[in-house]
This record gives C-alpha cells, structure tokens and sequence, in this order.
C-alpha cells in the first residue's frame, strides 16, 4: 500500500505533484482567469471555472474541450458555462474528457464587447486511484452480505414452499431438498463472488498500470575540458524505439527542453538551463557552478501533440572544474539568497519584493503570488521579456512531492497552446507541426518568439502568477525576471496550510 | 341474452384484474426495460448523461416502485394479514410474502446497492470504459430480479386460478414478462444478435440458440395459454416496434467528441428478431408431444427453433438491410453518433471470418436443445408454483 501511495505522489504530468491547469490570459477584449480541476481519471469530468477579469458584462460563457487528434471530427457543441450563484464574474462548467492524450479547450466569452476565445491547453491523465474509504466499504459489504444471505434464503423459500397449495405446510422432505438447494446455492454464489472479485482485481491492476507516469529519464554528469557536462538521456523504452515515439518534441518559448536542478538537501542551489538536444533521447548543457551535491532534475518538454509533460530524474554532482560557458543565453542559476522577509536582493543590486500580505496560503486557495521589482534607486524596474515572458515562477515543496514551472500565464504550456492554435487538418503526418513551428520560430527572428498577442509584459510593473498550491507543507519559490540583458534570480519560502474544515 | 352477458362479463373483468401488488410489479419490470433500451439509445444518440437522464430514471423508477409495493405488501401481510392472505406466502427471515415479492425486493435493493457502488468506481476508474463493470452486473441482476419477480407474481395467480374461471388475463400477463426477459436477451446479446448486419455469420445462430430457446419453452410450459410461446414472441416484438417507433420522435444532438455521424433524433433499437415463426414452431411442436417425454421433446424443440430461426432470420435480414428497410417504420439505418459511416451498413460482418457452416449449426441445434431441456425444467416448476 505503502509503495503505491509513492506510486501516486511521483505520477505528474505537465508538473509534478499538481494536476490542476491554471491560465490567464485574453478571450478576445475580456481578460479571463480559468481553472480546470483535474478529475483523475480518464473518461473523467474536469471542473472548469472561468472568471472575468474585466467588468465588462458578458452574455455568456462557452466551453468546448478540442481533442489533440486533428482526424477528430466536427466536436460537438460546446456548453454553457454557468454562472457560479452569488459571484456575477465567476462561471462554472464541466469538461468531458474521454480520452488520455491533450486537449485545447476553447473558452468563449460573448458580450456587450462581441466574442473572443482563449485556448487553454488541458491534459487527460489517469493520475490517481481512489481508495475504497471505509465508511462506504462498510455499507457495501453490508448490502453485499444482506444480498447474498437474502438470495440464499430465496431459493429456500421457493424450493421449500412455493410450490405447495396455499395454507399446506411443508414436509420434512421438501425441508430437507430446501436445505440442499440452499447449500448448492451458497456454494455458486460464493464461487460467483470469487470471480467477481477476481474481475474486479484484474481492472485495478490494468488501471493501475495505465496510471500516467512521465517517461523515464537518466541524468549523469561527466568532466570535460575542466567544465561539468550534464546529460539527459529519455531511456523510456516507448520513446527510444523509433516505431513506438509517440509524437517528436517542439520548443517552448525557443527550447526543446527546459531544465532544473534543486539541491536535495538544502534547496539553496537552483539552476535553470537548457540543454541541447544531441538526438531525439540524449540532451546535454555545461553545468553552471553549483556546490557539488545531489540534485533534483526536473525537465519540461512539450510533444507536438499538445502534451506537456516534465521528466523527474536526479544526478551526483561533482566539484567544479573550470569557468563555465553557458551553453544557452538563458541559462541561469543562483545559490541561496540575500535579503530579509518578502524582500529580497538581486544580483544586479536591485531589489523583488513578494506582495503576500497578511493572510495564510491555504491550499486549493488562489494564491498571492505578485512580486515586484525595483532598481537600486528604488524606482519600478523595467523588465524585458525573458523567454518571450515578463517571469518565471519555478516552485518544490520540500520533499520534491511538487514542482511547478509558472508564468503569468499560469500553468499552461505555450507551446502546447500554439500547437492546438496551428494544427491543420493535413497535420496527421507525425513531426509536420513540429516543423513548421520550428520554422515559424528561426522565421521570427527572436527565440523564444512567441504568436502576437500572446504575451504577457504586464501593464503595471508587478508579476503577477495564477496559481493555487495542491498540498500543504514548506515550499521554495524562484522568481527570475531580465532586467538590463541579465537573469535576476529571487528566491522565496512559503509555508501552506490545509483549509480548515468547515465554512 | 345481451343484458345478462354484459354484467357477468363486467364480473369477470374485476376478477381477470390482477392485484394492485402484481400491476406495481409488471409497471416495475416494464419500467426498467424501457429504460434500459432508452439507455442505450441515449448513449449510442447523446453520448454523455448524468443520474438524471429520464432513461436512468425509468430504470430507478423500476427498482423503487417494486420496492416499495412489495415492501408494504410483505408488510402488510406479515403484520394486518388474515390466515387467507398468509396462506399463499412463503416465509423470509420470520415475515410472510408471495415468492415473487420476495424477488422484487432483492431485485430492489440490489439496484439501490449498485449506486454507491457505480458512483464510486466511475470516480476510481473513469465514467464507463467498459459497460460491462462489477456494479453495472450488480445493477443488472436487480432489473432481472424484479422482471422475475413480477412473473412469479402473475403465474402464481394463474396456477391459483380455478379451472372453470376463464379469464385469461393473468397468463398473457406471464407472456408479457417472458417478453421482457427475451427482450434481457436481446439487450445483453446486442453484440451478437441485435444487428442484421450479423446473420450470416455462425455465433449469431449460437447465441440466439443459447438464449431464446430457453424462455419460449419455458413460457410454453408454465403459461395457461392454446399460444403461449406465440403469445410471448408477440409481446417482445411489440414491445420492440413500440420502442423503435417512439425514439425515432425525440429530438437529440450527440453531446461527446468525436462525432462523425450528426444525428438528430434518438437512434432506435435495431429490429427486434422475428420470433414469431420458431415459437408457432414450439407451440406447435408442444402441443403435439404433450408432457411425457420431455428429452425427446427438448431434441425436437431445439432443432424447430433452429431451422425455423435460422431460415426467417437469414432472408429477412437481408431484407433488412435492402434499401426498402431504410425508413421510420423498420427503423434500420441508423448509426451512432461516434459511426464513421461506410458501406459496412449494408454488408454483413463476420461473416467470411466466422462463416454458417454445417459444423457450425450443428454446435449451435446443440445448444437449442441445451436451452430447450433447461426451458422445460424451469417451465415445470413455474406450472406448480403457488405462492
């Protein structure tokens, strides 16, 4: 039992340890926030709530999930999201997700200000089995056994006296045929039992194994040259067999993959690198300075399918060697932090303070996640894009039982969402988009381009991340932003509560 | 002469009229047959649903009304019945009830079991991957005992009857309910016997032998009837029609990606197996043998349904799938919302991979004459029951 509750907590997808899609972002002219609650289970109803940002009045809220497969026919009509009784901008709907694989579900908001859609990528993965709790085992078992008794008897009634003239009572024969009849009964029903329950066991078991886990990855780490070579080999027999690779891999915001590194023990050393791929399996980056050390390796990759999903490996570190040339302009690492309460001090000499407040983050519950920055003289900083965003959240529960990349974009991958946004109808061929997103990407200019429209500097200069954490306990967050050409780094703590019960 | 028949025949109709216990019981069974069929219907049109489609709700409705008629008539006899009233009971656990009742309560309650049950493992395993699932089996077992419930009922009634009444109500009541059970095969034999598209291949004859056989001579020995397995063959294709024509009417929009087939109003049942001609056979054949060699019967009655079956079903599904069948009244042509349609409508499957052979029809005369001794066993014992 033990080892699935392990089996469970380790299962992620997109993240690790959080199931929930969180997004903001615009639905035409009506800024939106959109939560999906993940059900678990596929064919599952995911909740979907859809909130207003903007007072501007909508009409109505519309919600339709888009399987990745573009040999999906016309989907059906989408439905109305209602309005949550009591809150005039929040909507709630139901999202039936049938299959396993990604969805990009189209929220329509319709208004006095016309129509708009935002697409908000979703993955449908079975990622946990509920347990039998035992009220409701014991009420089963109670019915179970009431039948069960209940059908015995039966066949002793209608073997003993069905068959007799009313009010003629039964002799001692018909008695002792019922009795038999009654054992014989137990007996099938008994072996009926044991088959059912045999059934019963052999769906457990092939669900279980359906369970979503990320694929395998090895992460070693060599010396060369003085520097320290990282690399990421996906040694998932269903990705390293040509014949069984699901779909390739596109870059978001620029990379192929996005990798971290957590120190295991202390938290302090965190890097964010990018490591280039030598082939479809084996990835490597020069390792940035950190103490030697057993690290955590979190790395998100997105298929061209629309499936985001974060590889969970970890590696020895040894001491440093020489200087290290980062292998990636947005590689970025940092090691503990200065700085006291909510305000902490960047490298460059300006300062990011966490706009928390006073209230406890509870979990399930939004969390107030805004930072801001200002420069040495103590002015708003200007920010520039850092992979096509105005920030980065990365956030690990202490333990590694969570780990979460953000934007103020929320949860989503991008690049997934671009994938829904660019697939044609000929996009059956594996590895077409992910071509023409490559190119669409070399053809910008820029890396880490994103489609117009889609970012996200904010109007104000505060960060802002839509988010609510999934598990209480101590967490760390990293914050980078890019301010003057550099990658500033501010790293915070937060400690979340379980809701207390009741309201 | 007129004015002294038409009081005596009002006389008769009040006795022919069954108790208010057997007609809860027969609206019951018939309850969830419909819903059942609404059911699939709803899932092969709509797509999705919740608890409260009204085709769920038939079939609740079913579980709960039997449930509860038989539940006050239990104890109503138990606690306020006169020795009349408990004579014709069998006891449960120390309370008195008809044995058909009885029936109808577990039915009931195991139907009410398997919600919890359902509402769990969907949320454990996914809504419905399979339709076959241990709490839809539970489910399953409580409709059929309430449908067996009801006939219990009724052919109490009839085996009480005094021979000089002549009213006959309550044993085509008993051809009704084998109706519902034939109506059970069909159900679970969707796969096997419920398209057209599948008579020429050799399981269908198994199945169809396996299933049918069984309930036609069981009606032909336990019902009161000059017709009783006719009578039954009547009832199931009635009731299947009935269906058929009355979906086709409700408007529906599938609700479930992916939909490759728009359809716009509830896709009916297919049409239902031509049983009429194999039970003429079997009523026939009964009444010529009568009851004393009841192998040699079972031998004879396998081998009538089987020929007869297989002759009307092969040459009328292929009327069936001819262009002449394409409308409201046969209901055919009509896919569901996830169908790709291709010319695989108008051909019939399996039927170079599992082929009619003489070996083939041989297995399945075996298992109608199976079904038919089994039939005729459950059909002596339903001729003596009382209570």
């Amino acid at each position: 039992m033990k080892v699935l509750g392990a089996l469970i907590a380790l299962v992620a997808f997109a993240h690790v340890g959080s199931p929930d899609t969180y997004f903001e972002g615009a639905a035409g002219p009506y800024p939106v926030r959109v939560i999906v609650r993940s059900p678990g289970v596929v064919p599952g109803l995911a909740q979907i709530t859809v909130r207003l940002l903007s007072p501007q009045g909508a009409r109505r809220v519309l919600v339709l999930p888009v399987y990745s497969d573009p040999r999906t026919a016309a989907p059906p009509p989408p439905d109305v999201a209602q309005r949550v009784p009591g809150d005039s901008t929040l909507y709630s709907a139901a999202l039936w997700l049938m299959t396993r694989g990604s969805y990009g579900v189209q929220v329509t908001v319709e208004g006095a200000a016309g129509s708009g859609t935002a697409l908000v990528p979703v993955m449908a993965v079975a990622t946990s089995r509920l347990a039998l709790d035992k009220p409701l085992g014991a009420v089963l078992l109670a019915l179970g056994v009431f039948l069960f008794a209940g059908a015995v008897t039966l066949i002793g009634a209608a073997v003993r006296e069905s068959g007799l003239e009313p009010g003629a009572a039964p002799d001692p024969r018909r008695t002792l045929r019922a009795r038999v009849a009654m054992g014989v009964a137990a007996v099938v029903l008994a072996l009926a039992l044991l088959g059912g329950r045999a059934w019963w066991n052999r769906v457990d078991a092939a669900y279980r194994t359906g369970l979503y886990q990320p694929l395998h990855a090895t992460t070693t780490v060599r010396t060369a040259g003085g520097a320290r070579v990282l690399r990421l080999a996906i040694d998932d027999t269903s990705w390293a067999d040509p014949k069984r690779q699901s779909t390739p891999l596109v870059p978001d915001h620029g990379h192929l993959m996005h990798l971290f590194l957590v120190g295991d023990s202390t938290l302090d050393p965190f890097a964010h690198l990018h490591p280039l791929p030598l082939d479809s399996i084996t990835f490597e980056t020069d390792l940035p300075p950190l103490r030697p050390g057993r690290y955590r390796v979190y790395a998100d990759i997105v298929h061209e399918n629309g499936f985001a999903q974060t590889l969970v490996s970890s590696v020895d570190v040894p001491s440093a060697g020489g200087a290290w040339r980062p292998s990636d302009p947005d590689d970025a690492w940092s090691e503990g932090f200065e700085g006291s309460g909510d305000v902490r001090r960047l490298a460059d000499g300006s300062t990011m303070t966490w706009d928390r407040g006073h209230t406890p983050i509870v979990v399930d519950q939004e969390a107030p996640l805004r930072f801001t920055v200002t420069d040495p003289a103590g002015r708003p900083a200007a920010l520039e894009p850092f992979m096509g965003m105005a920030g980065h959240l990365m956030l690990t529960r202490d333990d590694g039982a969570v780990f979460v990349h953000l934007h103020p974009a929320g949860t989503v991958s991008l690049a997934a969402a671009e994938t829904f946004a660019l697939r044609e109808l000929g996009d059956t061929v594996r590895g077409r988009l992910s071509a023409r997103m490559t190119a669409i990407e070399k053809g910008s200019g820029e890396r880490g381009a994103v489609p117009a429209g889609a970012i996200l500097m904010p109007a104000s200069r505060s960060l802002s991340f839509p988010y609510a954490f999934p598990k209480p306990g101590h967490y760390r967050l990293w914050v980078q932003v890019k301010r003057a050409g550099r990658i500033l780094t501010g790293t915070f703590d937060a400690q979340v509560r379980e809701p207390t019960t009741g309201r | 002469m007129t004015t002294t028949a038409l009081p005596a025949a009002r006389a008769a109709t009040r006795a022919a009229a069954p108790p208010w216990y057997v007609a809860a019981a027969l609206v019951a069974a018939t309850s969830a047959k419909v819903g059942v069929i609404w059911d699939i219907s709803w899932h092969r049109s709509i797509g999705r649903d919740t608890f409260w489609t009204p085709a769920h709700l038939a079939i609740y409705l079913g579980g709960v009304l039997a449930g509860l008629a038989c539940g006050w008539l239990v104890l109503r006899t138990t606690f306020a019945g006169d020795r009349e009233d408990r004579a014709a009971t069998v006891g449960f656990w120390g309370f008195r009830g008809p044995l058909g009742a009885w029936v109808c309560i577990w039915g009931a309650l195991a139907m009410i079991s398997s919600a919890p049950f359902d509402n769990w493992w969907h949320n454990a395993y996914g809504l419905d991957v399979k339709v076959l699932s241990p709490p839809h089996v539970v489910l399953a077992l409580g409709i059929w005992a309430i449908q067996l419930g009801a006939l219990f009922l009724v052919l109490s009634l009839q085996n009480r009857r005094s021979p000089d009444e002549t009213s006959r109500v309550d044993s085509v009541l008993a051809a009704y309910t084998i109706a519902i059970l034939l109506q059970n095969v069909s159900t679970i034999g969707i796969e096997q016997i419920g398209f057209a598209n599948l008579a020429h291949n050799a399981i269908y004859y198994q199945v169809a032998a396996g299933g049918v056989p069984l309930l036609l001579v069981a009606a032909g020995r336990g019902i009161r009837l000059r017709w009783p397995a006719t009578t039954a063959a009547v009832c199931y294709m009635a009731f299947s029609l009935v269906m058929i024509w009355v979906l086709q009417l409700a408007p529906a929009t599938p609700k479930l990606a992916p939909v490759f087939n728009p359809v716009t109003h509830l896709i009916p049942p297919p049409f239902p197996l031509v049983l009429i001609v194999p039970a003429l056979a079997i009523d026939l054949a009964m009444q010529r043998v009568g009851r004393k060699h009841d192998w040699l019967l079972s031998l004879l009655l396998g081998v009538a349904f089987l020929g007869s079956f297989a002759v009307v079903q092969w040459f009328f599904a292929e009327f069936l799938l001819g262009p002449h069948a394409r409308n409201y009244f046969f209901g055919m042509d009509q896919w569901d919302y996830s169908s790709r349609l291709g010319p695989w409508r108008y051909s019939f499957w399996r039927a170079q991979s599992n082929p009619v052979t003489p070996s083939a029809l041989a297995i399945a005369a075996l298992i109608a004459v199976a079904s038919a001794r089994i039939g005729l066993w459950w059909g002596n014992w339903m001729a003596r029951l009382r209570r």
